[in-house]
């Protein structure tokens, strides 16, 4: 249903409007005129009748609205140079680096990103100065940390950092151990800010991380949890092996080798599934964190996101250098770690699998041989007597048959 | 409860390990296309992680095993321990099977030569493809790391505001799900999808070409806000062709610039439409714009009623006075004839007298 009352008010105004605005018009370039207005036009707003009345010389022009068309204003564009602009900055900022006084080094919360620190880099100034030995407020401590503890200071527990550094540099070998092992190891931190922590570390150990919520049952009910996960079969080089195809599709998922996580407090029920699994576990444990959760504890300031970024990645180096010294002891011929039993099973299987079948296809191709031999020896054989045709008939007919045994002895009488 | 669900994860793992069934080869083998699918489903492996949870394994269990052998067990162990020996002393590779494939079918080949290969690997493990195995949603939390990388990286090079940037199609959260298969939180998605606004605006002429691969995953395939309308044709004949509908009417209109001469399935207005109002429905586009003394109209219709069919024709020729004057468009459309009215006859259901209507009832 069209709105006729509306179409009249409004379509005359707005067509006027939009026109001023408006492109050139195709109407305007016809030849021809509107005097010639046979129909009469229904126009129910006595005001636009009046208007329309009262200027009949404005109707006889050809282009009605177009007396007040006006081309649109066109403003000058000004060229884009935002490129220009920034490349001049850039080259301004590089020609002025060198000007002026020189800055003592400063921190820089990229540092620890930009050039992440070693085990060896483990000092007890740098863990100082990432509050590596701020512990909690002393009424939330956890009695167990209490040989972590190097005092009390304003209230809050201070955290010993010799103890920190010899546990991180403890924890460092146990990450550089498994890595040389060949271990899939994980990193976790699940608090906010922390995602960049754990993905370098993984970065940098060739390694798996984990930013989102644990899934309770990753381990412990893997088949259910993680079916189907894409998966590689690597040798001891790290190449990728063809041919585990089947194997990938009908193994288990896999489970860590060793998992770090960085704060254990929200993560407890990965670390228990860990403990059921047997898998060694490092954690950073604040003044008010449970020790006896992880395998290796370090006692540290888990809530700084400096500290940790200190920690993870001291231990993601740890992970790069024993996974250097494994690619490079393989290309001695040294390797330090075993296949594991599913795959060894497998493939034993497999192999088992492919010899007999070539030695079916040999069986049968040499059969196929000794058969059509015969066959070409028997043809003269075929005139001579009635017994030997029929022979031939039976043996015709057992060629047909899947079974094809080898000629026994009664056969020949 | 709790209880009862523990003790039958611990029991997963001792249940009796399915036994090979294994075919010997001289039987099952009688054709190159009966080897390469053997009825045999190795599955002893599937109990080779222990988890402390499990217990450890009956004696009546492994008796139970161990008791009555199926046929052609003993061969299938005798030649595990085969291989065994060959892989200790030669790395696995099988002179038969080298030297018969050759000869044998070229299905078997294939399959020989794998498993060649796979033997001749002394050293293999199982590593995740993705660093975020463990979060169930590698592939997303991939391409979140990726993002989160790249908006760092470049969180200093100018950006346009956000009405300046070109409209891009960006997948929703339920389109991303389908498309990479994985029940991606919708958080965590608003959460990346800000970042890929973000990196977005980065100025064209500095767009880095790694950001564009970045935030390819998030696309769509398709951006339909650079679809362009099809432009209507006027003929050599001047005149502009355009189909409307309503209800169950079409309407087909040819419009020429003339004096004022509507032909409706060959007959005038008024001979067409009995009704006034059906009329003036039919010629509303012209009315309305004061162009009805300007273009005649030759017009064909057919099925549904008067209605329909007289404003099936106000969107035809709206459409084709717009060919002749483009300007003319949002007049038009404030006068009510560009726009399609989708309203249909409502479909009778079943329980109902009509589409909604419920047959009488009273309570007794």
């Amino acid at each position: 249903m069209i709105i006729r009352e509306f179409g009249v008010r409004q379509g005359r105004k707005a067509l006027a409007a939009s026109l001023r605005q408006g492109p050139a018009c195709l109407r305007q370039l016809s030849s021809l005129s509107s005097e010639t207005s046979g129909t009469p036009v229904a126009v129910a707003d006595p005001v636009l009748q009046s208007t329309l009345k009262t200027s009949p010389e404005a109707k006889k022009t050809p282009s009605l609205f177009m007396q007040t068309a006006k081309p649109a204003r066109k403003r000058p564009v000004a060229p884009d140079t935002t490129k220009q602009d920034w490349e001049d900055a850039q080259a301004l900022r590089k020609s002025m680096r060198g000007v002026g006084t020189t800055v003592q080094p400063v921190y820089s919360p990229n540092d620890v990103f930009r050039n992440p620190p070693g085990p060896k880099d483990v000092t007890l100034e740098l863990l100082m100065a990432s509050q590596a030995h701020m512990g909690h407020h002393t009424s939330v401590w956890n009695p167990a940390n209490a040989r972590y503890i190097h005092g009390i200071r304003q209230g809050i527990h201070i955290i010993s950092l010799e103890e920190t550094a010899a546990h991180l540099r403890r924890a460092a070998r146990v990450v550089e151990e498994v890595a040389y092992r060949g271990g899939l190891i994980l990193f976790v931190g699940t608090r906010p800010g922390q995602t960049q922590i754990v993905t370098q570390s993984a970065r940098l150990a060739d390694a798996c991380h984990l930013f989102t919520k644990w899934t309770p049952g990753t381990i412990t009910n893997s088949d259910k949890i993680l079916p189907g996960l894409p998966m590689k079969i690597v040798d001891q080089h790290d190449n990728e092996l063809e041919g585990f195809d089947q194997h990938l599709m009908e193994r288990r998922a896999l489970v860590p080798d060793l998992v770090v996580c960085l704060n254990p407090l929200e993560n407890f029920v990965m670390l228990h599934e860990c403990g059921l699994a047997n898998i060694p576990t490092i954690g950073v444990i604040d003044t008010n964190t449970e020790p006896t959760w992880v395998t290796y504890a370090i006692p540290a300031n888990d809530d700084s996101l400096r500290c940790l970024a200190v920690i993870g990645s001291v231990l993601g180096r740890a992970g790069e250098a024993g996974n250097k010294r494994r690619l490079q002891d393989a290309q001695k011929g040294v390797v330090a770690w075993e296949t594991p039993q599913a795959i060894s099973t497998w493939t034993k299987i497999h192999g088992k699998r492919a010899e007999w079948a070539a030695r079916a296809a040999r069986e049968a191709a040499e059969e196929q041989a000794a058969r059509e031999a015969a066959l070409s020896g028997e043809e003269p054989l075929e005139k001579e007597g009635e017994g030997e045709v029929e022979t031939e008939g039976r043996f015709r007919r057992g060629q047909n048959f899947r079974e094809r045994r080898p000629p026994r002895a009664s056969d020949d009488s | 409860m709790s209880s009862l669900r523990y003790t039958v994860r611990c029991l997963r793992d001792i249940r009796p390990t399915p036994r090979p069934q294994w075919h010997p080869p001289a039987a099952a083998a009688t054709t190159a296309t009966a080897t390469t699918a053997l009825p045999y489903r190795p599955r002893i492996h599937q109990t080779a992680r222990t988890l402390s949870t499990t217990a450890s394994r009956p004696a009546d269990l492994n008796n139970d095993i161990t008791k009555e052998p199926p046929p052609g067990w003993n061969e299938f162990q005798g030649a595990v321990a085969a291989t065994d020996a060959d892989a200790d002393a030669d790395a696995g590779s099988y002179p038969d099977s080298s030297s018969s494939s050759s000869s044998s079918s070229s299905s078997n080949f294939g399959a020989l030569e794998a498993a060649s290969a796979v033997a001749a690997t002394p050293f293999a493990r199982a590593v995740p493809v993705s660093p975020s195995y463990f979060s169930r949603k590698p592939i997303f939390n991939d391409s979140y790391v990726v993002v989160q990388d790249l908006a760092r990286k470049y969180a200093r090079l100018p950006v346009l505001p956000r009405d300046k940037v070109a409209p891009t199609a960006w997948r929703t959260k339920e389109q991303y799900r389908l498309a990479i298969g994985e029940h991606v939180k919708g958080r965590d998605y608003a959460e990346c999808m800000k970042l890929v606004k973000r990196l977005n605006q980065i100025h064209p002429d500095l767009m880095p070409a790694e950001v564009l691969a970045g935030l390819a995953p998030f696309k769509r395939e398709v951006n339909f806000y650079l679809n362009k309308p099809k432009v209507l044709p006027i003929d050599r004949f001047g005149r502009s062709h355009a189909v409307g509908k309503r209800k169950s009417s079409i309407a087909q209109a040819w419009v020429v610039e003339g004096t004022g001469e509507v032909l409706v399935n060959g007959k005038p207005l008024s001979d067409a439409f009995g009704r006034i109002h059906d009329r003036e429905s039919a010629v509303w586009a012209l009315k309305s714009t004061e162009r009805i003394d300007k273009y005649n109209v030759w017009a064909k219709v057919q099925g549904g009623g008067t209605t329909g069919q007289a404003e099936a024709l106000t969107l035809a020729i709206a459409k084709a006075l717009c060919v002749h004057e483009p300007a003319l468009k949002n007049p038009l459309r404030r006068a009510g004839c560009i726009t399609r009215d989708p309203r249909k006859v409502e479909r009778k259901k079943h329980g109902h007298v009509k589409a909604r209507k419920m047959p009488t009832w009273v309570k007794r």
